[in-house]
């Protein structure tokens, strides 16, 4: 099976820094990590392949510092990695992000299956693994807790509900994102780390995966931040309840039904 | 296997020396400077204490390391710590791997975990009274998975309710420990006294901070230690030396380049 | 689509909810996202249209809930959740009737379908929105959202595509009261057969109201510490959590003790968690477990002593014995 994991390189606190004029995060603020959720789509892609066969490709779009990632995932066990990067890709929404991956794929060719993280811990819109799908027109199946391949060209997916779950056959190539669960992501080893020191990770520009410019970037992104503020500051006083446990709860109800939590 | 109490007997130090974290990007130059620490503690007869992903931080397994830098392996020299972080495959990696390299000093401790690290199950070791795997279970499990190897030793924090520590500290023995490694102190600690009248034949070592910086120690044991006061740690590991003679010495956080060579002439 | 000019983006008119539909049930984020709609079509001088796609739909009156418009697709080929079969059906209704506006819910099915529809109308969408207005001087929607785990608000606008798509998670808006006195009219549509080319399959479906909320996910946490006691402790804080639907957490020293697995723990060796509610009992409050749960919106905490740094850091501080409160708190809950 060839398998493309997507990952993405996000800052290690949210704790960052915004550039007033796009409103993007200045990146190079704040220490940067591998995505959590990805971990899961990397041992899944790992997994896979030690099942099956083929190859795992690491795909990230990101600055240049966002090829740590990708050598992350090859001390994992991934066979290769690709960084799609260039100040054009710069400021994407979730649309031109999700474009520019899914150009990438095409361009990698023959790929049966894309794996994503459910969502990204800074942008929170788990709305690029979807995207990818459609933009490339494959079926697609989400918040996944198993994957399991068949003897034909599908596989069977164990997708989560609030209140369930279901199992989708879902024909290839096809897009999956997975949800923390899934299965336990290995640690990377000390030979797996020495290994991804010698790895060679190519940099794609738009003009290698056939992107049209002018659906990349902030000026391709159909939303734009606007306006970026803290949250309201929490209050500095502590509300103390005393008396016999029923007059505390009583209590409690009541301060819960001020603030229309009741 | 050696007596644990030999190093106390012999006056040999503990040692701490940290492996290079996941997240380094100069690994192999971390990597030498490893070696060189590592190779300096053989040189003066001490135990090099390797620790595993300390504050939950990912960094690469001492015998990893040992491993691949084809570092001498005493039995009585290299203690290596092991908590509850791994999935079962990776213990049983471990222990099999320390058996082969001749490490027989096993830390065992509950660990700092994280997001990004597993965590043994109750039912990987057949434990069915607990619902979270502690120290006392990891050592039930390696006396009974891989008996008369290791020499096996538990942590005793004096910053938590005493008979909580006690009472933890008992069935961490009953589960097979044989010596103590306490967390840092910088002046006499009422639990450790304790501890010793409670336990007179156990070996206890106690973990000297070798840091200037007190702010650390705080983090480390989560416990507020003002930090206005002037701390020598020379003069602390000479007072520790004082107040506890008949235990062993932990250094943590010593420097290499200036620290280490006074050490040396402080236990006599 | 690209609407560069106030011409194009004037063809755009209305807006529409995208109706959350389970087994032939319209599910109460659809109503939640009616009265939210409906103030936004007001400001814009125009109409709501709710899209009900599914099978055998028991049509409660949407139309009390500010619905003109009910539009419906109702087919077996509905009755489970084939999130390619919908978008397709949705890109075709957008491209015909040329919405303005587009609120959704964030759930499962939501995050998973909308997101295709706004890749095939390129338009631009905005997840998990708690706020939504209309910019006075363009008439553009302003939505507004939390990112950085919840850091950082940030005031998101489209301004050249059209549809706007928003998506807004259960919950965040209030069911507005209903006007029974409202009308609208219903339009049927129907699945194409290039409608159903390259879909997925539903093999099985499961249902399971017991499901465990995971602390990332939960509302309330109800969080237990070394004043638990021991696993039963931890069986009162069940009770409650489940009374509310919530998620049970607990401190380092439980964990450690063996009282709860590793995957309740809050704090900074365990799970940083932003919870609306966390009610902390017995717990002193070290500052590893505070960095795991200080910027929850509201801490209330329960202690016997009423000196330990959570009892001083809650917004609520409750002095008293968990074992005797709890139980009264959930007989106050059973009275409601």
């Amino acid at each position: 099976m060839k398998i493309v994991v997507c990952i993405k390189q996000v800052p290690a606190s949210n704790d960052a820094k915004i550039d007033p004029e796009t409103k993007r995060i200045i990146r190079d603020a704040v220490k940067s990590i591998m995505n959590p959720f990805d971990n899961y789509a990397l041992e899944e892609g790992v997994r896979l392949r030690e099942k099956l066969g083929g190859e795992v490709i690491a795909l990230t779009m990101g600055p240049p510092s966002a090829e740590a990632v990708l050598r992350e995932a090859i001390a994992l066990g991934v066979d290769s990695g690709i960084l799609l990067s260039d100040r054009a890709f710069g400021g994407s929404d979730t649309w031109a992000t999700s474009y520019a991956l899914a150009k990438a794929i095409e361009r990698i060719g023959q790929v049966d299956l894309v794996i994503c993280g459910k969502q990204a811990i800074d942008g929170d819109t788990a709305q690029v693994g979807p995207g990818i799908a459609a933009h490339l027109d494959w079926q697609q199946a989400t918040y996944l807790m198993e994957i399991k391949p068949t003897d034909k060209n599908t596989i069977l997916t164990k997708r989560l509900h609030e209140n369930g779950y279901d199992i989708c056959e879902v024909t290839l190539p096809a897009v999956v994102t997975v949800v923390k669960g899934i299965n336990t992501p290995r640690v990377p080893t000390l030979k797996g780390r020495l290994a991804s020191l010698k790895a060679e990770i190519p940099t794609w520009k738009p003009e290698d995966i056939s992107a049209k410019t002018e659906q990349l970037g902030l000026n391709g992104s159909p939303t734009r931040v606007v306006k970026t503020e803290p949250p309201a500051p929490r209050t500095s006083s502590t509300i103390k309840i005393e008396g016999t446990p029923a007059q505390c709860a009583k209590e409690l109800v009541r301060q819960l039904r001020l603030r229309s939590i009741v | 296997m050696h007596d644990p109490k030999y190093h106390i007997t012999n006056k040999i130090y503990h040692v701490e020396i940290l492996p290079p974290k996941q997240e380094s990007t100069k690994l192999l130059e971390d990597l030498e400077i490893f070696k060189e620490k590592y190779l300096r503690v053989m040189d003066s007869g001490y135990c090099a204490c390797i620790t595993d992903n300390a504050m939950g931080l990912m960094a690469f397994q001492g015998h990893e390391i040992i491993e691949e830098m084809k570092l001498p392996v005493h039995p009585d020299q290299v203690m290596i710590h092991l908590n509850t972080f791994h999935t079962k495959a990776d213990l049983d990696n471990i222990l099999k791997s320390c058996m082969r390299l001749g490490i027989e000093s096993l830390l065992i401790i509950t660990g700092d975990g994280s997001d990004r690290l597993p965590k043994l199950q109750p039912s990987d070791l057949e434990e069915t009274d607990v619902e979270s795997v502690t120290s006392v279970e990891l050592l039930r499990y390696i006396q009974k998975a891989y008996p008369d190897t290791f020499v096996l030793g538990v942590a005793f924090n004096p910053y938590e309710p005493e008979e909580h520590e006690l009472e933890k500290m008992k069935r961490k023995l009953d589960a097979g420990a044989s010596f103590i490694i306490t967390q840092p102190i910088i002046e006499r600690n009422a639990q450790i006294d304790r501890l010793l009248t409670e336990y007179p034949d156990i070996p206890v070592t106690v973990e000297a901070w070798m840091s200037k910086k007190l702010s650390l120690l705080s983090d480390a044991i989560g416990y507020e230690i003002p930090a206005d006061m002037e701390y020598d740690p020379i003069a602390t590991l000479k007072m520790l030396h004082q107040i506890y003679p008949m235990c062993g010495v932990y250094l943590s956080l010593v420097g290499f380049k200036t620290q280490y060579d006074l050490v040396k002439d402080v236990w006599k | 689509m690209i609407t560069k000019t106030e011409t194009e983006k004037a063809n755009f008119r209305n807006v529409w909810v995208i109706g959350e539909v389970e087994d032939g049930t319209v599910l109460p984020v659809t109503l939640e996202l009616l009265g939210t709609a409906r103030e936004l079509a007001d400001k814009r001088g125009s109409e709501v249209w709710v899209i009900l796609l599914g099978s055998r739909i028991q049509n409660p009156n949407l139309f009390a809930y500010g619905a003109d418009v009910c539009m419906i697709i109702d087919d077996i080929r509905l009755q489970h959740f084939i999130d390619e079969l919908e978008a397709k059906l949705l890109s075709r209704l957008i491209e015909k009737y040329l919405p303005e506006i587009i609120l959704c819910g964030a759930t499962s099915r939501g995050r998973a379908l909308i997101p295709r529809v706004a890749v095939t109308s390129y338009c631009g969408l905005t997840a998990d929105c708690t706020q939504l207005d209309i910019d006075p001087n363009n008439g553009d929607l302003l939505q507004t959202r939390p990112a950085f785990g919840g850091n950082i608000l940030a005031t998101i606008r489209s301004s050249n595509h059209r549809p706007q798509i928003a998506s807004v998670r259960p919950r965040v808006m209030k069911i507005k009261q209903p006007d029974n006195d409202r009308d609208g009219i219903t339009i049927f549509e129907t699945i194409l057969p290039s409608d159903e080319i390259n879909n997925k399959k539903v093999v099985e479906v499961f249902h399971d109201s017991q499901s465990a909320i995971n602390l990332a996910d939960a509302e309330i946490i109800i969080a237990g510490g070394r004043g638990t006691h021991g696993k039963a402790g931890f069986e009162l804080l069940r009770q409650l959590a489940q009374k509310v639907g919530g998620a049970v957490g607990a401190s380092r020293a439980a964990v450690d003790s063996g009282w709860i697995p590793y995957t309740h723990q809050v704090g900074q060796t365990g799970q940083t968690v932003q919870t609306k509610i966390y009610i902390a009992c017995g717990i002193s409050g070290q500052i590893q477990h505070l960095v795991g749960m200080q910027s929850c919106d509201l801490i209330i905490a329960i202690d016997k002593n009423p000196d330990t740094p959570m009892m001083q850091m809650a917004d609520i501080a409750i002095t008293g014995d968990m074992f005797e409160i709890l139980p009264e708190l959930i007989n106050e809950i059973n009275l409601r």
